[in-house]
């Protein structure tokens, strides 16, 4: 068996040399340390599996991956062409790397395991990719006993032109932007279709249709990269640099001294986004802004017994939670913020401490009060609500107290 | 054009399987195979060290752990193991294990069968600023106010919040189409952040402390609360449906009711005269700064739900969702120290009901041809019972009910164009106040102006092309309308005989907002692609009195780039830089012109030195300017200069090495260095400190640098 492997690569490698144009004598001397190395291999593999032939226990290795016959390729994405389920025994995922003796196209129409269904593309596609094609067994997507796992043809459909000329697989994931590849990806709704068809059934995506990523063609694997033993966007460190491919302007602003615990790996957008679609304006993750920061300023959802309207309808009205440089993540500084609601107290710019400009010296109702420190809030502090039911002055009703 | 394996001078898969050749063992091709599709697990051990103090990390380290401690440990697990037999995941994870902000979560997960994680975690907020004062049992619920004999006098104080999280999740496919999941979360915040509180000696506000002014205070809020969460849902899924029913709970209690301050001695006024409290008037001003300060009171929201999806067609799909909330909040009020409450009611008896509807469709009628429509209606019900807390007038009600609808239509043209237009429309009705409501009292100036209704329609369109298959790009406008009702509240002009010139809230004023957008993608060679990016927008404000919020704009533009050097090398880049800015009419006499420009950069690398040693760094840079330029409503200048720019620089790179000493391990060396140069008002300007009345002041270092040093290594095992 393991002759017959080396000799299949080394006919694929050394083939695929000799066709490259404009071969260089170093490219040629490449060729033939190939050349002898495979002769040495395929020697070597022939004299091994003599020996293991004749060694007792030692199995096929082909039959050492068969599992139960119990598990089916139930994937709903798989191509009608390939075997009905109830025609295919379930494999172990680890086969794949194994390439099959035969070059020509595979007849789909004869009942295949789900190996030999993945070794179609495994004979070409290996560990040498740019992206590495194996890793994909690391992942849930190589569940052997998961009996819904895809095969490659569940997702890249049977590609049977791309099996016999090399043209594009049927569907091809990703998109272009940062890749070198050879073919542009498929339609996002095509891409989208493959995966929808297994995960469809997740809550979490109830609403991917219609969502603002759907309607704006953003497709699964413009995110999620399935080949890979590291998914980045399902990594809390490294999720915000996959969604700040496009969000350019939160990248800028989780840089500002204000500002949720993104860049330090302790949040990420998706604990206040749903990527995958919501009930909620923005793809929040709950039904509503308020909702989605009440999960975790739950102190803030009241009822009280003096309200701040705004504060109610939408937290996002003063503050913006990607980050800015005033405190407390403020869209602009108090009293400004606070003035864009409110009529100011008094006839008087906002002034600092110390400037000649700023009236009233003896008095605290002067204009540095209402500017520095916490602005406004330096005597309005219950600015999210106030449960106090004291009608004493300071009064409640002001959010004094 | 995908970069040709035959390049190498032995392809990897040859030399595998040589080497497996020559083993000459099917056992040894299992070695490999394994190497290839077992998940991998990973252990990192190590040590890290940050130059400065505290106060040179105090941007840096407001989360990361690491503003205190000079150095730590650098622990991480990533423990996965897979039993192919059972198709049984059992993960440990470990991040930051040797610091105040670890995470570590244990999980079990049959695949498609059943599923549970623990996790724990903990998060450190350290305020980067800090507070110098002469509080005695600063950040409790009884702090006594003593003053210190000028600004900086005092003991310096940190704030810090400390978050705990515990949670428990579970799933379990009940059937191959019933999914049953549950999740219990429970959190417990410790800590304190920067609060006070400020009285203002004020005759309109019946706040009488004769010829003084006011004081205020600062006393940071004590913070020590429990959040708990609860979830369950049941997921039913067919071939062309999904429904879920669910519940979720989440209850808040508060341990601190109330900041109850004493002061002891006396205090001072701005200008360093001293602030007499042992006698009238100041006793009476002393007397109103002692007065209980409500804190968040506990409350709690259950919410029942049913959501889900249709597909009609393969093309046609249906959402919809309807939830129920019941939210309620009635803490006692006495015995958290807060007195005053309406005869016989010892609790607000708060009741908010929620509900949400809402339902949506997608089809693709033609190939060509895509749509969705969508509708979303919440109700919110305040049910709280009204009692008399502003002696003569009750409480007011928040009730409020919104619409919001979307059409939208989207059309694949010849020449690779898409058009999409859309409509949006939303509605907002806010219930009048009740009429025993103190907003209504004529005697209490009002704080702001209030608007029943307000309805907003937009329209957008959008052109989409793709020129060839290495360039897309698109061009975008939006306009949208928002006008309402008759205001209540502040008068409307002439009630009073004379035009008014209160301030209208800038979020139901009329609104006229315009944006464009423009995006292109390029890949001008398979290596390289870019992205350009560039918007602006603004808002034009109407009300009645034409103060307040009168106009406000956006502008972005960017680029990024990625760029493939070879297959070992890849650069990425970006620049952007975005303007918002804002025109206030006071009705003061002066008008505010702000304006905000943020300038990023950043340059990436990462590559492949050789076989067994990996390098990559990252430079952020940003440079952000705040302009409060203020200018009197006649034309003249503000005398004396008004306020200075609010500027933020901060420079940060991130450089590492890894390098392979073994197949399985790696020695991993992290720099950072960051410096940070943050020049604001908000606590002083030029040399003068902004103080309360005790004397404490607050202030944050302006420049900020900072070197990280961190060697670890970490161990790939199967």
């Amino acid at each position: 068996m393991m002759s017959k492997l080396a000799a299949m690569e080394c006919n694929r490698v050394i083939h695929s040399q000799v066709r490259n144009k404009k071969q260089s004598g170093e490219k040629m001397k490449s060729i033939l340390k190939n050349l002898t190395l495979c002769s040495f291999m395929i020697v070597l593999g022939w004299m091994s599996a003599s020996f293991a032939q004749n060694e007792p226990g030692t199995q096929n290795n082909d039959a050492a991956v068969v599992a139960p016959a119990k598990a089916q390729d139930t994937a709903p994405g798989a191509s009608p062409v390939i075997a009905p389920a109830s025609a295919v025994t379930e494999v172990s995922p680890v086969t794949p790397a194994l390439p099959v003796p035969d070059t020509t196209p595979v007849a789909l129409s004869v009942p295949m395991t789900r190996t030999e269904k993945d070794a179609v593309c495994t004979r070409c596609h290996d560990e040498n990719e740019v992206k590495p094609m194996l890793a994909i067994y690391q992942t849930k997507h190589g569940v052997k006993a998961d009996t819904r796992t895809p095969a490659c043809q569940s997702c890249h459909g049977e590609s049977k032109n791309h099996l016999s000329n090399r043209s594009a697989p049927d569907v091809l994931f990703g998109t272009r932007r940062g890749s070198s590849r050879a073919f542009a990806p498929s339609d996002a709704t095509v891409q989208n279709e493959a995966c929808l068809s297994c995960h469809k059934n997740d809550a979490k995506r109830s609403h991917w249709e219609g969502s603002t990523h759907q309607s704006r063609d953003v497709a699964c694997a413009s995110c999620h990269e399935v080949h890979n033993a590291h998914d980045k966007v399902r990594d809390k460190r490294d999720q915000p640099g996959v969604c700040f491919t496009c969000h350019k302007e939160q990248r800028a602003q989780i840089n500002k001294p204000s500002h949720h615990p993104i860049p330090e790996g302790k949040m990420t957008c998706t604990d206040c986004h749903n990527p995958h679609g919501s009930v909620g304006p923005k793809l929040m993750k709950r039904d509503s802004v308020n909702d989605t920061c009440y999960a975790c300023h739950m102190e803030k959802r009241g009822p009280f017994v003096h309200e701040h309207q705004p504060v109610s309808e939408d937290c996002t009205t003063c503050h913006n939670p990607h980050g800015t440089t005033a405190e407390s993540m403020l869209k602009m500084r108090p009293p400004f913020l606070c003035n864009s609601c409110h009529t100011p107290h008094a006839p008087i710019q906002a002034s600092l401490a110390g400037q000649t400009t700023a009236p009233s010296a003896i008095s605290w109702l002067n204009s540095p009060t209402f500017t520095q420190g916490r602005g406004c809030l330096n005597c309005h502090t219950q600015v999210h609500g106030s449960n106090n039911p004291s009608s004493a002055n300071p009064a409640s009703q002001n959010l004094f107290r | 054009m995908k970069t040709p394996k035959t390049q190498f001078d032995f392809s990897r898969s040859i030399l595998a399987l040589a080497v497996l050749a020559a083993i000459g063992s099917a056992y040894a091709a299992d070695d490999e195979v394994t190497r290839l599709t077992q998940p991998e697990s990973t252990a990192s051990a190590g040590l890290g060290g940050v130059t400065g103090n505290s106060k040179d990390r105090s941007i840096y380290g407001q989360y990361n752990g690491r503003r205190l401690d000079g150095s730590n440990f650098l622990l991480d697990v990533d423990y996965v193991k897979r039993d192919d037999a059972l198709g049984l995941w059992t993960n440990f994870k470990g991040n930051n294990l040797g610091l105040d902000t670890q995470e570590m979560s244990f999980s079990q997960n049959r695949q498609g069968d059943w599923k549970y994680a623990v996790e724990y975690s903990e998060l450190v907020r350290r305020d980067p600023r800090t507070i110098n004062t002469g509080l005695v049992y600063a950040a409790t619920t009884t702090p006594t106010v003593v003053s210190v004999s000028a600004a900086g006098a005092g003991r310096d104080i940190d704030l810090d919040l400390r978050r705990k999280a515990a949670s428990l999740s579970a799933e379990k496919w009940l059937t191959s189409s019933l999914l049953f999941e549950a999740s219990v979360k429970s959190e417990n915040k410790e800590g304190a952040r920067l609060s006070g509180i400020g009285v203002a000696c004020s005759p309109l506000l019946t706040i009488n402390c004769s010829s003084l002014s006011g004081a205020i205070l600062l006393l940071p809020e004590p913070v020590s609360t429990t959040t708990k969460q609860f979830e369950a849902r049941l997921n039913y899924s067919g071939d062309k449906f999904l429904v879920s029913g669910g519940y979720y709970g989440s209850f808040f209690s508060n341990a601190n009711g109330s900041i109850n301050p004493a002061i002891s001695g006396n205090l001072y006024n701005p200008d360093g005269s001293v602030l007499d409290l042992s006698a009238t008037p100041g006793s009476s001003l002393a007397g109103y700064l002692q007065q209980p300060v409500a804190l968040p009171p506990d409350n709690q929201a259950q919410q029942l739900y049913v959501s889900g999806n249709y597909a009609f067609t393969k093309t046609t799909h249906a959402t919809f969702k309807y939830s129920y909330t019941h939210a309620t909040q009635n803490a006692d009020f006495a015995s958290v120290g807060l007195s005053g409450a309406p005869a016989g009611v010892s609790n607000l008896g708060g009741v908010m009901d929620s509900t949400l509807v809402q339902f949506g469709v997608t089809a693709r009628p033609m190939t060509l041809l895509s749509m969705l429509a969508n509708l979303r209606y919440e109700d919110k019900a305040d049910k709280t019972p009204l009692a008399l807390y502003n002696g003569a007038y009750t409480n007011d009600l928040n009730s409020s009910r919104k619409l919001n609808g979307k059409l939208e239509a989207s059309y694949k043209l010849p020449d690779n164009y898409r058009a999409t237009l859309g409509v949006d429309y939303a509605t907002v009705h806010r219930d009048l106040p009740v009429p025993t409501a103190a907003v209504l009292n004529p005697a209490i100036p009002p704080l702001a102006g209030l608007r029943e209704d307000t309805k907003e329609i937009g329209y957008r369109a959008e052109l989409q092309r793709s020129m060839s298959e290495t360039i897309n790009a698109s061009v975008a406008y939006m306009r949208s309308i928002r006008n309402g009702g008759s205001w209540l509240g502040i008068g409307p002009p002439n009630t009073t005989g004379n035009p008014s010139t209160d301030t209208y809230p800038m979020t139901m004023e009329d609104r006229t907002r315009n944006k464009v957008r423009l995006s292109a993608d390029w890949t001008p060679i398979n290596s390289l692609s870019l992205q350009f990016m560039l918007e602006g927008g603004s808002d034009i404000y109407a009300s009645p009195t034409n103060k307040g919020l009168r106009e406000s704009a956006m502008n972005s533009i960017g680029v990024d780039a990625a760029y493939a050097m070879s297959e070992n090398w890849k650069l990425t880049g970006y620049i952007n830089q975005s303007t918002q800015t804002l025109h206030v009419d006071h009705n003061v006499g002066y008008v505010a012109e702000l304006e905000d420009v943020s300038t990023t950069l950043g340059l990436g690398a990462i590559g492949k030195v050789t076989t067994k040693l990996e390098v990559g760094g990252d430079l952020s840079l940003m440079d952000d300017t705040n302009h409060y330029k203020q200018s009197m409503a006649t034309g003249a200048a503000i005398v004396g200069g008004g306020l200075p720019d609010v500027t933020y620089r901060m420079s940060r790179i991130k450089l590492y090495g890894k390098y392979a000493i073994q197949k399985n391990g790696n020695i991993r060396i992290d720099l950072v260095q960051q410096s940070v140069q943050f020049d604001e008002w908000t606590w002083g300007n030029n040399g003068t400190t902004f103080t309360y009345s005790d004397n404490s002041s607050v202030s944050m270092q302006q420049n900020q640098s900072v070197t990280f040093l961190g060697a670890s290594y970490l161990y790939k095992f199967k």
